[in-house]
């Protein structure tokens, strides 16, 4: 496996494929950026001042954040059993445990903000589009539909949190943005496994490409307004929130969904 | 409820285990530990090894279908996150175990049909019956099947497997001990949750034990064949002296000497730790030990 | 990187050029594999002969030898496996296959 002077890029690819989707690999992947770390960032990460409005603004943008995470460890938790075979199990089972992480780390992350029943305000503030969101996707899973619960999870959702993290990391306090910063650590892997997935399964199969078309139609709306909301609350300018769907855009081109 | 499952967040599994006992393993063992040469060489020893690490393959295939699908079916988000913990486990079992299968010779294409050749139809019935309940979405009867039944029982078949192992084969006795650490995490959330639960809601205590009364059958039917199917304490002897392996000094468990106990007494010490255990167990969450039916 | 440039436009012929892979601090792969990953500095960051990027995760691959058309590399913080080929801008980028 690529030891001392064998070159990766020479792996048979399907070896590499099954590598990277082992716990093996996902144990060792992680401990580079968590080990030291304690829910998410340093101990001695310093908590930044945050004014009643502003700290008020992050409370609520978290919240949103854990309904998306909340949606996210149900979703792999669930397509674990749908999934076609043992290695892809695998991965998404390392994929659960990833979510159930950022959960508790930006559960956690509500308590050092002084919220003393998160799962309360999680469900007071969250936006109801991505309520909405989280109801259709476990619809998808409980009616073991693979290509469209994996579509709306793993592209859809993934993508959109992986480019607002990026931008929210950019002006978050260090402590939140260090959390958010292993979150996107993580989702590379997750985003990646899901356009890979789905690329295999797309190629000639006009049925399932035109599905996942109607899928993509009705959850779009639901989740670009939810993270349009989030990225407003966070500051970011609005011509800069148009590039906010940039890297899902590109992501869903290149499944061949112009 | 909430206090107790603070001991099972993901920031002390992280801890415990990808940071702990499994960092610098490779597929659960030291880097570099081979399968001895007499297990890969011996007939009657390879088949052995292969019949015993399909049931582990099977087992952990169950338990990772059950605790995933018990996320959704999880009443508080603490609860949920610990399964996740959970899920990653079952499926890190089921690698380090299918690995050692290959490691045993099982090619790839013929992982599937070696699974159904040895597989034990009683734990395979074991398993549909827990992932009926899972797929009804049915919390408490899943974490009975799963964490109190299933993993309560097979925690002293990994230890007595362990102890077994420890000196003759130290790949899979170090295999086997990181599954343990695990387990131990899974029995205590199950007892806890379940316990918990009970007391809370006493309703649900003739429900709970009739679940055991139903699934506890096909776990105990398991483990009886596991003995009656191996290899006896002369036949091994038999074997390694014909092979020219020194017989290492026989590991001990619960007082019997594994190397040199009949199939019957294996069966007659693990079924009582079994049984003494569980029974202790389910008064401890506040059930009551019922007799298995056989279906 | 320019196409223009005789020092880093891409070679498709002669020998391939070698490149010594040092870590460059990328931490989201096992530490055997960091050396062949760095973080992309953005759209002014200069790619070598013997880099790409991800196009799935924005993370620039490194490979030991110069880079060609055909070539397969692996990108092991998304998991994609991609194929070498040149983009209308006579650039070499990767290409997903799935």
């Amino acid at each position: 496996m690529a030891e001392g002077g064998a070159d990766l890029h020479q792996m048979d690819p399907e070896a590499f494929r099954e590598h990277v989707r082992s716990f093996q690999f996902w144990l060792d992947a992680v401990e580079g950026y968590l080990e030291g770390t304690e829910y998410g960032h340093q101990p001695d990460t310093p908590e930044a001042i945050l004014e009643p409005l502003e700290r008020d603004r992050l409370i609520t943008v978290l919240c949103n954040y854990c309904m998306g995470e909340t949606a996210a460890l149900e979703g792999a938790g669930g397509l674990i059993a749908i999934a076609p075979n043992r290695a892809t199990k695998v991965f998404l089972a390392t994929q659960t445990v990833d979510e159930g992480r950022h959960l508790e780390v930006l559960v956690h992350r509500l308590r050092e903000l002084g919220v003393a029943e998160p799962e309360l305000e999680i469900d007071r503030r969250a936006s109801p589009k991505l309520k909405s969101f989280k109801i259709r996707l476990h619809e998808f899973v409980h009616g073991r539909d693979w290509e469209a619960a994996l579509f709306a999870q793993n592209v859809i959702l993934e993508a959109m949190e992986f480019a607002v993290f990026h931008r929210h990391a950019r002006t978050a306090d260090p402590r939140t943005r260090e959390i958010l910063e292993g979150i996107i650590k993580d989702e590379r892997r997750h985003i990646g496994f899901g356009e890979n997935e789905l690329g295999r399964r797309l190629r000639g199969n006009g049925d399932v490409r035109e599905r996942l078309r109607e899928v993509r139609r009705e959850l779009d709306p639901l989740v670009l307004g939810c993270f349009e909301e989030t990225l407003a609350s966070v500051g970011t300018p609005s011509d800069e929130r148009v590039d906010l769907s940039r890297s899902y855009v590109q992501a869903v081109e290149r499944l061949g969904f112009a | 409820m909430t206090d107790f499952l603070k001991g099972y967040d993901i920031q002390y599994w992280l801890e415990s285990a990808p940071q702990g006992y499994l960092e610098g393993t490779e597929y659960g063992h030291q880097p570099g530990e081979q399968e001895p040469p007499v297990v890969l060489q011996n007939e009657v020893l390879h088949e052995q090894a292969i019949r015993s690490t399909v049931q582990l393959v099977l087992g952990e295939r169950c338990a990772l279908a059950a605790s995933s699908g018990l996320i959704n079916a999880a009443p508080d988000e603490a609860s949920k996150r610990f399964l996740a913990t959970q899920t990653l486990d079952e499926a890190r079992h089921v690698e380090v175990f299918t690995h050692r299968l290959h490691d045993l010779g099982v090619k790839k294409s013929e992982l599937e049909s070696t699974l159904k050749e040895y597989g034990n139809p009683n734990l395979v019935k074991f398993a549909e019956l827990l992932l009926e309940k899972v797929d009804k979405k049915d919390f408490v009867a899943g974490v009975v099947g799963q964490n109190v039944i299933l993993e309560g029982m097979a925690f002293r078949v990994f230890e007595m497997l362990h102890a077994a192992n420890e000196s003759a084969n130290p790949k899979f006795a170090h295999i086997l001990s990181g599954t343990i650490a695990d387990e131990r995490r899974h029995v205590g959330f199950g007892e806890n949750r379940i316990g918990s639960l009970v007391r809370e809601n006493p309703d649900r205590k003739p429900d709970i034990e009739r679940l055991q009364k139903e699934m506890s059958y096909y776990m105990l039917a398991t483990f009886g064949d596991a003995f009656r199917q191996g290899p006896s304490p002369e036949e091994v002897d038999q074997i390694l002296e014909k092979e020219g392996v020194k017989r290492e000094k026989p590991g001990e468990w619960q007082g019997v000497k594994l190397g040199q106990a009949t199939p019957e007494e294996l069966e007659g010490v693990l079924g009582d730790t079994i049984l003494k255990e569980f029974k202790l167990r389910l008064g401890r969450i506040g059930i009551e030990y019922q007799t298995p039916i056989q279906p | 990187m320019s196409a223009g440039d005789p020092l880093t436009a891409p070679q498709d012929e002669g020998p391939r050029r070698r490149f010594e892979l040092d870590d460059r601090g990328f931490d989201e792969v096992p530490r055997k594999y960091r050396k062949y990953y760095r973080r992309w500095q953005g759209p002014d960051d200069e790619l070598a002969p013997n880099e790409v990027l991800c196009p799935v995760c924005k993370v620039v691959v490194r490979s030991a030898r110069e880079l060609r058309v055909g070539d397969r590399i692996y990108c092991m913080a998304c998991m994609t496996r991609m194929r070498i080929v040149r983009d209308d801008q006579g650039r070499l980028v990767g290409e997903c296959e799935y």
